[in-house]
């Protein structure tokens, strides 16, 4: 694991533990996801025209809000108010909330949509701005995504690309035996996508995913996940969703993350 | 009205190139001036009204001025998700255009009337909301749509619906005095606008002399303004083709008691009910007492029983 992506997961474990909420399993399983964004892929500057990352899954709110955090977008006191009374930072995104919040989300199945009306509209100005929007596997289930598959490709947008989170547990269950997507690279190329499958704890892995020219369709990077990883106890464990992090769970995670 | 509307459009798009319309497969024939000017600011999104909203608001975060154009129902309830997070919620300049207001539509079916969009509207912060009477009313709606910072909804019947209004430009925010009268007021929006019309000039036959107001811009609804048009109205009445407990009339109800107003107000609508009954514009307004007779009649026996 590398520093940057430790860092992003210490920070989910102090905003799972103050805010005594739920998600942390679906924060630290993208957390390799944001940190090979935010440490380098994305273009920050000039930040008016900036790449824009969505983060779908707005559930995993913590795993951005310490990406930002690590990136040094936003500061540690607005970091720290997460989910505290008058505080800035919700458990859900709101992009009035601090910078670097590009889009508010929480309900699944919205941020795919608005991200290909970015790509759209960059790519009309002649923009070279790249959106980047990461969708959960159990996201995958809302009609609204394949209706947006159907048509992202017909407007060969290759200025966007989604990464799904794939790691197959979501709120009640497998996400294979819910709704199996199997075999979802084919479901993928059929609509016309271009579709590279990572590990996606693998920051390299994913860096070249993201630079790979996707010859004028829009890209879905499938990145194979462990829920909870990089904390033992929690990886590939459902309950993960919802426990909370009392100050003994703290300790342990903050242990195995030195 | 609708066509009233998309000219303002395209004659704003003379002096800004940002504007964008995208359609949901709805409005064959509709853009056909404007795609011949402007074929690069057009899509039809096809029947996919979840991923037209959400690629709407997005266009509309790059600086794009976004306009949709559908059907009510497939505007506004398919996808009231996607309007409530992704657009109102973010509070972009999104501008909605639905067609097919109150029962335009009938004997189409349920599935296409609109007569409890008001209700869903209020439910909506930042939302502007308009209901034009005319086709003065939909140009002026359009313009202001256009510049506008916030999300508008455009409420829109179909077309020919007579014109109303002597004058082009006024301000579109606020209720207007269409005729003046006293005692008696009606007020009323959208489709609808006709059959007040024919019944105020049955009203005037029997020495009963209505103000009309229209209420082109029904959120958010200008109280001051609409109390002090009614100081020295004894009567009031509303008229409009829409559910009556979430529209106009419900919206009224609750400014008499905030501003413990001395008018007493009546309100004709629709009943809150599914409409199974297949019948044509005119037999089913008249069924719902909303036809210009019936719109007489009412008036007529509440005025009797009121003034003994």
């Amino acid at each position: 694991m590398d520093s940057f992506a430790k860092e992003i997961r210490k920070n989910i474990i102090h905003l799972a533990h103050i805010s005594k909420g739920p998600h942390v399993g679906s924060a630290l399983s993208c957390a390799d996801i944001l940190a090979s964004l935010y440490d380098g892929t994305l273009k920050l500057d000039p930040w008016d025209e900036r790449d824009i990352f969505i983060l779908s899954k707005g559930h995993a709110a913590m795993a951005l809000y310490s990406a930002l955090y690590v990136s040094g977008i936003i500061e540690k006191a607005t970091l720290d108010s997460y989910c505290q009374n008058n505080g800035l930072l919700p458990a859900h995104l709101d992009k009035f909330s601090a910078r670097g919040i590009e889009v508010s989300s929480g309900s699944l199945g919205h941020g795919f949509n608005i991200g290909l009306g970015m790509a759209y509209g960059f790519k009309k100005m002649r923009s070279s701005r790249h959106v980047y929007a990461l969708i959960g596997d159990g996201e995958s289930q809302e009609g609204s995504i394949w209706e947006g598959a159907l048509f992202g490709s017909r407007l060969k947008l290759d200025n966007f690309t989604a990464i799904i989170d794939f790691n197959n547990l979501q709120g009640y269950g497998r996400s294979c035996e819910i709704c199996s997507f199997s075999p979802i690279i084919e479901k993928w190329s059929s609509f016309g996508w271009h579709v590279v499958e990572v590990d996606g704890h693998d920051s390299g892995a994913l860096k070249r995913a993201y630079a790979e020219t996707s010859n004028e369709k829009p890209k879905i990077i499938i990145a194979h996940t462990v829920k909870g990883k990089g904390v033992s106890f929690m990886e590939d464990q459902l309950v993960w969703h919802y426990y909370i992090v009392t100050d003994e769970y703290r300790s342990m995670a903050m242990e195995e993350l030195k | 009205m609708r066509n009233a509307a998309i000219n303002a459009v395209i004659e704003k798009c003379a002096a800004r190139n940002d504007i964008f319309i995208l359609s949901g497969d709805a409005g064959l024939g509709v853009f056909d001036d404007f795609q011949k000017e402007y074929s690069d600011k057009f899509l039809n999104m096809g029947v996919a009204e979840q991923n037209m909203t959400g690629f709407a608001a997005g266009m509309s975060m790059t600086g794009y001025k976004v306009i949709m154009y559908n059907i009510i129902p497939f505007l506004l309830y398919r996808c009231y998700e996607q309007i409530r997070n992704d657009i109102c919620y973010q509070k972009l300049p999104v501008v909605l255009i639905g067609i097919g207001s109150g029962i335009t539509y009938a004997p189409q079916g349920m599935t296409h009337y609109s007569i409890e969009d008001l209700g869903i509207v209020q439910t909506l912060p930042n939302l502007v909301v308009f209901s034009p009477v005319d086709p003065v009313e939909a140009r002026l709606a359009a313009q202001y749509a256009i510049d506008s910072d916030k999300p508008v909804y455009l409420r829109l019947a179909k077309r020919g619906e007579p014109v109303l209004h002597t004058c082009n430009t006024f301000d579109i925010s606020l209720p207007q005095v269409i005729k003046n009268g006293s005692e008696v007021a009606i007020l009323f929006h959208g489709s609808i606008s006709g059959e007040v019309l024919k019944a105020a000039n049955q009203l005037s036959m029997n020495n009963i002399d209505p103000m009309l107001i229209s209420v082109p811009q029904i959120q958010p609804l200008n109280e001051d303004k609409i109390m002090e048009m009614l100081s020295g109205v004894r009567h009031v009445f509303c008229v409009e083709e829409h559910y009556l407990h979430c529209g106009l009339g419900s919206i009224l109800q609750r400014i008499k008691v905030d501003r413990m107003a001395v008018w007493d107000l009546h309100l004709m609508g629709i009943p809150y009910r599914f409409i199974h009954e297949v019948k044509n514009i005119d037999a089913m307004r008249d069924s719902f007492g909303i036809s210009s007779s019936s719109i007489f009649d009412n008036i007529l026996r509440i005025l009797e029983v009121k003034n003994g």
